[in-house]
């Protein structure tokens, strides 16, 4: 081979690879564009695996709805672990650098939402919680990028406490900050109800054993007890409680109760009068409430549970919120998130601009003295709030929530 | 005082159980020298085959999970721990983790993340109290299952050939070999009889806790402590940590509730720190 013709072959030879090369990078691009990545982060282990996947199929099942689009291209979903506050952190990390997703919802546990929405922030990573309470998710750590579906503890504690005046409470809470936000609002209230506090347990997530609690709210003999277990550990303690004859002698009042503790223990243990975000079978929810659940069921082959609904909710506000952007940057992202409404329910709702919390009252229920159904265990008493104004009230004010939202 | 006598009841009970998933462990860990991380698993699984036959036969339908549990675990014997006898110690952990997390996925793709309402029978129902002690009637009768369990397995590995096979297997291996005794045959069996027992617990513990896919690892925890604290294989050991255990855990909870899970590798941390082989833990040949 000559020196002319070898170059000839080389130059010839780059030509096809740069050419090949432009390509594939083309190409790459070309699929890059076609799917827009969401991503859902929730349990898929521990104590709160039930609630996870529930929130997980609500996410689907809103994406679905929506035709499996965003801004004409495909949605595709991440779901991803919060098996624990370190591992959403690091989760929410991959969301951002591997996954590269648009937006994040989930966030079942208030303590693994606060480790994520520090990701979020860092990363300028649009992320709406759909599960936790504690004040200071939309409070002292607020930021920009985080959004929180479910109504806070003070707001939930508020109307559970409208039950409780003039009785000796024993408090029962779990052992991280959400529970440590309902004892602390809890006992800030007392007085105003004029109750009094006989006995309280922080209890350790994950707790198997709760014979040893109950001998002890036994023993200090109180008129109700007011706690905040969640997921299986409110599972365990209620079929414990019924299991040692308890069931009907104190009454129970819970916030942030989930269907699913229920259905997971069956009628027989299933007791109290608890706050919760949704329920299913609540005869003033809108028709596209109504939609969502028969599709629900016709997907899913069950009604959906409450942390079904706030993963459906949030997804539709994600979704509908980068529609309106008519772009996937987080930059513009936020403010139509900020700007998003609600307009089916009984009155708009919306995420606040100055804490980014959804104003929406939430529900209270009983469960039925006589369950037949198999998933259809509680009465709806009332809801936390009956319109827009006695809403934003009980929401609390700017000066209250202590919020100081950064920049973009 | 009344509280206290009432607690230390309480803690015995919850004693009895672990000690029931510890001492499969334990026989485990001294006949084949496996450090089981999936015990756990079959714990879960004595717990959910139960639910089912329950569900579907009844409450006496339930005396063949242990069965169906023991056949699971002898074919996972066969199949995958017979190829660790003799490796790294390491191996076997790496890969009964694995194991424990593949049974775990099993349950969840079969009975899904949501827990299953399994309820104590109905003749059960009620509770004793005698003195300052209340205990549940369901409770009373696990504490005597177990104790008849214990009992059995006692008089099982002391007085019949079998016992003496498996107990001088533990020991020396290659003598019971030299002996003409067919040991992997009795391999197998020892580890049956390992989840049969974890089985049994899980069975007792299933009206008590919710039958949930990450029962596992709230059983597997305290057994591995029950274990260490007693001395790996000590069947004596196992029953002394287990209610000791279970005692130290009801009484943080009346004093210290946030402390409750904690107490028990305190006391793991100060019994091993005293005496690293445990409290009957003896020198083992085989793994000096």
């Amino acid at each position: 081979m000559t020196g002319k013709f070898k170059s000839v072959a080389a130059g010839l030879g780059l030509t096809l690879l740069a050419g090949v090369s432009t390509v594939a990078v083309t190409g790459g691009a070309a699929l890059a564009q076609e799917t827009v990545k969401l991503g859902i982060l929730t349990p898929k282990q521990g104590p709160s695996a039930s609630i996870g996947l529930n929130m997980a199929q609500g996410a689907e099942l809103a994406v679905a709805m929506h035709g499996g689009k965003v801004l004409g291209k495909d949605i595709e979903t991440v779901w991803l672990d919060e098996a624990s506050p370190q591992v959403a952190q690091q989760n929410m990390q991959k969301m951002a650098d591997e996954y590269k997703v648009v937006g994040v919802v989930g966030g079942n546990s208030s303590a693994a939402t606060l480790a994520m929405m520090s990701v979020a922030e860092r990363e300028k990573l649009p992320f709406i919680s759909a599960g936790s309470a504690a004040s200071e998710v939309t409070g002292a750590n607020c930021n920009r990028y985080t959004f929180r579906a479910q109504a806070p503890v003070p707001v939930q504690v508020s109307a559970v406490f409208n039950e409780l005046k003039d009785k000796k409470i024993y408090f029962f809470t779990p052992a991280y900050a959400f529970g440590q936000d309902v004892l602390r609002t809890g006992r800030s209230k007392l007085e105003g109800i004029n109750g009094t506090e006989v006995g309280n347990d922080e209890v350790p997530v994950n707790t198997a054993d709760y014979s040893s609690y109950i001998l002890k709210i036994r023993k200090a003999q109180p008129d109700a007890i007011f706690g905040a277990l969640v997921g299986l550990d409110l599972s365990n303690f209620m079929k414990q409680w019924n299991e040692m004859g308890m069931k009907g002698s104190i009454p129970i009042y819970e916030v942030a109760v989930s269907d699913t503790d229920f259905w997971d223990i069956g009628p027989a243990a299933a007791t109290g009068t608890h706050v919760k975000p949704w329920y299913y079978n609540d005869q003033a929810n809108p028709d596209r409430e109504k939609e969502f659940v028969q599709k629900y069921e016709e997907k899913y082959g069950q009604p959906p549970s409450d942390k079904a609904f706030f993963g459906w909710f949030s997804m539709n506000a994600m979704i509908d919120s980068i529609e309106a952007a008519g772009s996937t940057e987080p930059q513009k992202i936020v403010p139509a998130i900020e700007s998003w409404t609600y307009k089916d329910g009984t009155f708009p709702y919306y995420f606040r601009d100055f804490d980014h919390q959804l104003i929406r009252p939430a529900v209270i229920v009983k469960l039925k003295d006589q369950i037949t159904d198999k998933w259809d265990f509680m009465d709806v008493v009332s809801w936390t709030s009956k319109d827009a104004d006695e809403t934003v009230a009980a929401f609390g004010t700017k000066e209250e929530i202590g919020c100081t939202m950064g920049d973009l | 005082m009344d509280i206290l006598l009432s607690q230390v009841a309480n803690g015995l009970v919850l004693g009895f159980i672990y000690v029931l998933i510890a001492v499969g462990l334990s026989i485990t860990f001294g006949m084949l020298g496996i450090v089981n991380f999936a015990h756990g698993a079959f714990f879960a699984l004595g717990a959910y085959f139960s639910y089912e036959l329950v569900r579907l036969f009844g409450w006496p339908a339930a005396i063949l999970a242990p069965f169906l549990v023991a056949g699971v675990g002898m074919v996972v014997e066969v199949v995958l721990i017979r190829k660790l006898y003799g490796k790294e110690p390491l191996l076997g952990l790496v890969v009964t983790f694995a194991l424990g997390l593949l049974i775990e996925a099993v349950i969840r793709h079969f009975w899904g993340t949501d827990g299953k309402p399994l309820t104590p029978p109905q003749f059960l129902n009620g509770f004793v109290e005698i003195g300052p002690i209340f205990m549940t009637n369901y409770r009373v009768a696990v504490l005597v299952a177990t104790v008849a369990v214990l009992v059995a397995l006692w008089a099982f590995l002391n007085f019949t050939p079998y016992g003496r096979i498996i107990r001088a297997g533990s020991r020396d291996p290659e003598m019971v070999d030299m002996l003409g005794i067919n040991l992997p045959r009795v391999f197998t069996g020892v580890f049956g009889l390992g989840c049969a027992i974890a089985a049994i617990a899980g069975i007792l513990a299933g009206p008590l806790w919710t039958v949930s896919p990450s029962m596992a690892a709230n059983a597997i925890m305290p057994a591995f402590v029950i274990v260490a604290i007693g001395g790996l294989g000590s069947f004596a050991g196992a029953l002394i940590a287990g209610l000791t255990v279970g005692i130290v855990t009801a009484m943080t909870i009346q004093f210290w509730p946030e402390a409750s899970t904690a107490a028990m590798y305190v006391l793991m941390l100060v019994v091993l720190l005293l005496r690293p082989r445990g409290l009957l833990g003896s020198q083992w040949e085989r793994f000096e």
